[in-house]
C-alpha cells in the first residue's frame, strides 16, 4: 500500500493551488472529493488520465462561488482598522488646524509646481511625435570638421541640388522636401491680398517648401489635395487660421492672391492645411511652393549657396548608420569638382572635412542645441533643470511635513504608549501614521490640482507654452492618485517609524522628553531648506543684476527712440520721397533705410573675408557684409573712430567699406586701416577700400563677442529706421502714420521700437530670470511655512518657561531675543553653506556671457540679510505674541 | 415563490441528494448522476450548485467522520430540507400541470 501511495498521490502543486484560492469553508470537503475521485480514476483509468482529469477538475473549480472572497474574516478586520485610522487622522487634522494647514499648504504648493513642471516636460518631449510614422523622418545635417577657432561646426543649411542627390544616389531615401525660411529670400513676414481687393493683410510665417512637404509631414488637409496643393508653380497653401482670416467660411482653393503687392506674380491657392500644432518643429502660416522656383538664374543646380533645409523620409528597413557613412560620397561626387574648378588649392582637404548625416526629426527639438538650425528649438538641459527644480521644491515640502510631524510627536506619544500597552504592534502604528500622511497627501493633491489650474495661464505665459491639464486622458487621474499615495508614504515613512518606536513604559511614566529628541534632525532639515532658499535668492539677485547690466550697457549704438517701420519695401519708388517727407516732421531727427540692424529679426549676410590678393594663401575669416544707406551710421548713433562716413559727393564710395574694430583686428590692419583694400570671395572681382572704422557695436547676443562686420552702400528696403527726438512719442507716431496712410493707403502700418526689439533678444535670459524668481519665491514661502510651524511649536513647548520668565521680570524684548536666537543658529549655518555654493553656480552661469558683472560681496550680504530678515519676520509672529501674552494664562493650568 | 424558481440542474442535484438519502456527498452525487442520467458532471459545477442551494435553504449539510481514504478529508453529507422538499413538490406539480395541458398530437410528433 505504501509503495503504491506514491503513485496514487494527486499532483501537489494543483492541490496547493486549490487550497490557495478555495473558500476555506469549502476546501476540506472539496479536496476530499477530488482526492477520492482521483483514487477511483487511478484504479479504473490509470495514473496518467486520473492526473489529467484531476488538473481539469481543479481548474473547473476556479470559479466564482468557490474562490475565497476578498472580504474574508481577516480582511474585514483590516478594513475596520483602516476606518479607525482614517477617523483618528481626521480628528488629528481637525484638532491641529494650523499645523495641518501648514503641512497641507506647503505640500500643495510643492505638488502644484511638480505637476506643472511634469506637464511642461511632457510637452517638451512630445515634439513632432504627432506625425504618423515620424520614426522615418529625418533632417539632413552637415558637419564641418576643424574649423579654425570653432572646431566642429554642425548646421542644417544645404544647397538646392542636395535633396535631389540624396534621393537619386541613395535608394534608402524615399522622399525629400526642402524648405527655405531665409528672410532675404522673401520668407518670414509678407503682405497678402486677395485679387480684386486692394487691402493688404500682413502675415508672418511664410516659408518656401517643396510640394512633397505636405505628404511627408502627413499634414491634415482642410481643403484641396495633399499631393496636388503645391504641385504647380506659383501655388500657395494657407493654414486654416490664415484661410479663416482672409476667406471666412469659404473654400479658397483656386483663388488668386498677391504677395507683397507684386501684381506680376499672382499666386493660386492650392489648398488649406490645419495649423501645425504647437509641438511641431516646423512652424508656418503660409507655404509657397518651390516647384518651378529659381531664386536666381542657375540657382537650382548651384552647389555653392547653402539656403535650404532638407527633410528626408527613409525606408523603414534602412540601416541609418550605414546610410550616414555613405553620405560623404556627395561631397566627393558633387562638391569636389566644383571647388577644383574654382581653383581652390585646398579643395581635397576642405571637402574631406565635410560630413553629412541624418538626424531624427524627433531629436531636433531637444537634442540639437549644438547644431545651427534656423528653427525654434529647445534644449534637453532645460528638461533636466526643470525636473531637478521640481524635485527640489517637493523635497522642501516633504521636509516641512517631516519636521512638523516629529515636532508634534509630544502630543502623540501618550497615544502611542497607550496603544502599545493595549497590544498594538509597531507595524499597526506604522500603518496608522502612514495612513495619516497619505490622507494629508491626498488632500494636498486635490488642492494642488486646483492651484495648478489657477496658475497654469501664468505658467504658460512664462514658458511660452499652451499646456492644459490633461483631464481627458485615461491616465491622468490614476497617476495623480498613485503619486499622491507614493508621496504620502515617502513623506510619512520617517515620522511613522519615529513615532511608532516610543517605549510605552517610558512614555507613560513621563520620563521621555519627546520632541527634544528629534530636534537635531529638525535643525539639520531647516538648514537644508534655508540653504536651498538662500542659494535661490542669491541666484535671482545675480540674474537680475546681470540682466539690467546687459540691457543698459553701452552697445556701441543708440537704440533709444528709434522706430523701425516695417514693410517699407512696398513703397517701391516712393520710398525715397517717403524718407524726405519723414525728415520734414520736426521731431524726426534722422532716417535710415536698411534691413541690416543690430537687433534680432533683421537681416544677416555672412561672407568670408580676405585682404586683397591673399585669397589663395589665407583661409579667410567669416564676417558680416551689410548694405546700408548714407544716413545709417548717424541714425543709429554709431561712432566712427577712424576715417569717415559714406559721402554722397564721392562716387567712389560705391566701392568703399566701413568696417568694425573686430574686422580691422582680424585683417591685421588695426594700426592703419584707412585705404586698405579687402575682398570677399563671392565677388572676388570686387575689391573694396576701407574708408572708416566704426566702434564695435553688438549686433549679436551679448553672450558672444562682437564679430567682424563690414558695411557698404546698398539698398535693402524692408525696414526704415526713424530716429525720433520727442517728448511725446505717440504724437510723433501719429504723424508718421498719417504720412504713411497718405503715401501707402493699402499697406498696413507696422512698426517696432528698437529698444524693445533689443530687449527681446534677451527674452530667453529674461525667461530664466522670471522662472528663477518664481521658484525662489516658492522655495522661500515653503521654507517660511515650515519655520513658522516650528516656531509655533517651540513657543508652545516653552510656554510655561516664558510665563515664569515674564513673572520674574524678564522684558518682552529679552524673550523675543531668546526665542529668535534659537532659530538664528541654523539659518546662519545655512548662510555659510549657501554662499560658496551660490558663488560657484553663479560664476558658472555668468561665464556664458561675454560681458558680465563682478560677483562682489554686496550680492551675498544682501541675500544673507534678506534671508535673515525673512526668517526673523516669520519667527516674530509667534515670539512677539508669546512675549506680550499674559503669563497668568500659561501658568493657570497647573 | 416565483423568484425562487429551481433551475434544471439544481432540480436534478436535489433529486439525487434525495435518492441517496443521507449518503449524499460530493463524489457520490456525481457518480449517481453519471450512472442514472449518463451525464458527466465536474466537481466545480456541482459544488457551486450545492453551495447555492444551501444558501437558499433547500439543502443542509454536515461534516462526517474522517476516514483513511480521500486523503483523510471529511465528507460533507447533504440532506434535503423541508423547504427543499416543498420546492421539489411544487416544481413537479407545475410540470405535471404543463404536461396535462399539452394536446395529444404534439406529443406524437415528438415521439416520432
Amino acid at each position: 500500500m505504501n509503495d503504491k501511495s506514491n503513485h496514487t498521490r494527486p499532483p501537489w502543486a494543483f492541490l496547493a493551488f486549490l487550497r490557495w484560492f478555495c473558500d476555506p469553508r469549502l476546501v476540506e470537503d472539496i479536496e476530499g472529493d477530488l482526492v477520492e475521485r482521483f483514487e477511483i480514476r487511478t484504479l479504473k483509468k490509470g495514473h496518467k488520465t486520473a492526473t489529467r482529469l484531476f488538473i481539469k477538475d481543479v481548474f473547473q473549480l476556479f470559479r466564482p462561488g468557490i474562490i475565497r472572497s476578498f472580504s474574508g474574516s481577516q480582511s474585514l478586520n483590516q478594513f475596520g482598522m483602516l476606518q479607525n485610522n482614517i477617523k483618528v487622522a481626521r480628528r488629528q487634522l481637525m484638532r491641529n488646524k494650523m499645523y495641518s494647514s501648514i503641512k497641507i499648504g506647503g505640500f500643495a504648493i510643492g505638488i502644484a509646481v511638480c505637476l506643472l513642471i511634469a506637464l511642461f516636460i511632457r510637452d517638451e518631449l512630445s515634439y513632432d511625435r504627432h506625425i504618423p510614422d515620424h520614426e522615418n523622418l529625418y533632417l539632413s545635417i552637415k558637419e564641418y570638421n576643424n574649423v579654425p577657432e570653432y572646431g566642429d561646426v554642425r548646421a542644417a543649411w544645404f544647397s538646392a541640388p542636395f535633396a535631389q542627390a540624396l534621393r537619386e544616389d541613395f535608394p534608402e531615401v524615399v522622399q525629400t522636401a526642402r524648405t527655405v525660411n531665409g528672410e532675404n529670400f522673401g520668407a518670414g513676414a509678407n503682405s497678402i491680398r486677395e485679387e480684386g481687393n486692394p487691402r493688404n493683410n500682413y502675415e508672418e510665417g511664410w516659408i518656401f517648401a517643396d510640394p512633397e512637404i505636405i505628404d511627408m509631414f502627413r499634414m491634415p488637409m482642410i481643403y484641396g489635395d495633399s499631393k496636388e496643393a503645391l504641385k504647380n508653380p506659383l501655388s500657395i497653401v494657407l493654414t486654416q487660421s490664415v484661410s479663416e482670416k482672409l476667406f471666412p467660411g469659404e473654400n479658397p482653393v483656386g483663388k488668386t492672391v498677391y504677395a507683397s503687392d507684386l501684381d506680376e506674380r499672382p499666386f493660386s491657392i492650392g489648398g488649406v492645411v490645419a495649423d501645425p500644432p504647437k509641438n511641431s518643429t516646423l512652424q508656418f502660416r503660409v507655404l509657397v511652393t518651390l516647384s518651378g522656383k529659381e531664386f536666381w538664374e542657375g540657382e537650382q543646380t548651384f552647389w555653392g549657396a547653402q539656403n535650404y533645409l532638407v527633410f528626408t523620409r527613409i525606408r523603414e528597413d534602412a540601416n541609418l548608420a550605414n546610410l550616414n557613412s555613405r553620405l560623404k560620397e556627395i561631397g566627393t561626387k558633387y562638391i569636389l569638382p566644383l571647388e577644383k574648378e574654382n581653383g581652390n588649392p585646398n579643395a581635397e582637404e576642405e571637402v574631406d572635412n565635410i560630413n553629412f548625416f541624418l538626424k531624427p526629426l524627433t531629436d531636433i527639438h531637444l537634442h540639437a542645441a549644438d547644431i545651427y538650425i534656423p528653427l525654434a528649438k529647445s534644449d534637453i538641459e532645460y528638461v533636466y533643470i526643470f525636473g531637478a527644480i521640481a524635485l527640489f521644491i517637493l523635497g522642501l515640502a516633504c521636509i516641512n511635513f517631516i519636521n512638523l510631524s516629529t515636532a508634534k510627536s509630544a502630543n502623540r506619544a501618550k497615544e502611542v504608549g497607550l496603544r502599545k500597552t493595549i497590544g498594538s504592534y509597531k507595524s499597526n502604528l506604522i500603518n496608522q501614521f502612514l495612513t495619516e500622511s497619505i490622507i494629508y497627501s491626498l488632500i494636498s493633491f486635490a488642492l494642488a490640482v486646483l492651484l495648478a489650474g489657477l496658475i497654469l495661464p501664468y505658467f504658460n505665459a512664462l514658458a511660452g507654452k499652451s499646456i492644459v491639464l490633461p483631464w481627458d486622458t485615461f491616465w491622468f487621474i490614476p497617476i495623480l492618485l498613485v503619486t499622491s499615495i507614493l508621496i504620502g508614504v515617502i513623506a510619512g515613512v520617517y515620522p511613522a517609524f519615529y513615532l511608532s518606536s516610543f517605549r510605552p513604559a517610558a512614555v507613560l511614566k513621563g520620563t521621555l522628553s519627546i520632541g527634544a529628541k528629534g530636534s537635531k534632525l529638525r535643525n539639520v532639515l531647516v538648514v537644508v531648506q534655508f540653504t536651498a532658499s538662500i542659494i535661490l535668492i542669491i541666484g535671482t539677485f545675480v540674474v537680475y543684476q546681470q540682466m539690467s547690466f546687459i540691457l543698459n550697457r553701452q552697445t556701441g549704438f543708440d537704440k533709444d527712440q528709434v522706430v523701425m517701420l516695417e514693410g517699407t519695401n512696398q513703397m517701391g519708388d516712393q520710398l525715397e520721397s517717403f524718407k524726405n517727407e519723414l525728415l520734414n516732421i520736426p521731431s524726426v531727427e534722422n532716417v535710415a533705410i536698411g534691413d541690416y540692424l543690430p537687433v534680432t529679426g533683421t537681416l544677416r549676410n555672412g561672407n568670408t573675408w580676405w585682404n586683397d590678393g591673399k585669397t589663395k594663401e589665407d583661409p579667410g575669416f567669416p564676417g558680416q557684409n551689410w548694405r546700408v544707406d548714407y544716413s545709417y551710421i548717424e541714425t543709429l548713433g554709431m561712432n566712427i573712430i577712424e576715417g569717415r562716413n559714406f559721402s554722397k559727393e564721392l562716387r567712389t564710395d560705391s566701392a568703399a567699406m566701413i568696417i568694425n574694430q573686430a574686422m580691422a583686428r582680424e585683417l591685421g590692419i588695426a594700426d592703419n586701416p584707412i585705404g586698405k583694400r579687402i575682398t570677399n570671395r563671392s565677388s572676388n572681382r570686387f575689391v573694396y577700400t576701407v574708408i572708416g572704422v566704426v566702434e564695435d557695436f553688438n549686433y549679436d547676443l551679448m553672450t558672444e563677442p562682437v564679430r567682424p562686420l563690414a558695411m557698404r552702400l546698398g539698398r535693402s528696403s524692408s525696414i526704415t529706421s526713424v530716429k525720433v527726438n520727442a517728448e511725446n512719442i505717440s504724437a510723433t507716431m501719429a504723424e508718421i502714420e498719417e504720412l504713411w496712410m497718405k503715401m501707402a493707403p493699402n499697406q498696413p502700418f507696422m512698426y517696432k521700437f528698437m529698444d524693445q526689439q533689443f530687449a527681446q533678444m534677451y527674452a530667453s535670459v529674461q525667461q530664466v530670470r522670471d522662472i528663477l524668481t518664481a521658484f525662489a519665491i516658492l522655495a522661500v514661502i515653503i521654507a517660511c511655512l515650515g519655520l513658522f510651524g516650528l516656531s509655533v511649536f517651540m513657543v508652545e513647548q516653552r510656554n510655561k518657561e516664558i510665563s515664569v520668565r515674564l513673572v520674574l521680570g524678564a522684558k518682552s524684548s529679552q524673550i523675543v531675543g531668546m526665542l529668535s536666537f534659537n532659530f538664528m543658529k541654523p539659518i546662519l549655518l545655512a548662510l555659510l553653506l549657501a554662499i560658496p555654493v551660490a558663488w560657484y553656480m553663479m560664476k558658472e552661469w555668468l561665464s556664458d556671457f561675454e560681458y558680465q558683472i563682478d560677483l562682489g560681496a554686496g550680492v551675498f550680504v544682501f541675500a544673507g540679510l534678506a534671508a535673515i530678515a525673512i526668517a526673523m519676520i516669520t519667527i516674530s509672529f509667534q515670539s512677539v505674541q508669546a512675549a506680550f501674552s499674559n503669563p497668568v494664562k500659561g501658568l493657570r493650568n497647573e | 415563490m416565483g423568484k425562487n424558481h429551481l433551475g434544471e440542474f439544481e432540480e436534478i442535484v436535489m433529486l439525487t441528494v434525495a435518492i441517496l438519502h443521507g449518503e449524499a456527498y460530493g463524489v457520490a452525487i456525481i457518480e449517481e448522476m453519471e450512472t442514472r442520467l449518463n451525464r458527466s458532471v465536474s466537481i466545480g459545477s456541482l459544488q457551486v450548485v450545492l453551495k447555492r442551494l444551501e444558501e437558499k435553504g433547500y439543502l443542509t449539510s454536515e461534516l462526517g467522520q474522517a476516514t483513511k481514504v480521500r486523503g483523510g478529508k471529511r465528507k460533507r453529507f447533504f440532506t434535503v430540507t423541508n423547504l427543499g422538499k416543498e420546492m421539489l413538490q411544487t416544481s413537479k406539480e407545475q410540470r405535471n400541470s404543463l404536461w396535462n395541458a399539452v394536446p395529444e398530437f404534439s406529443l406524437k410528433a415528438i415521439s416520432l
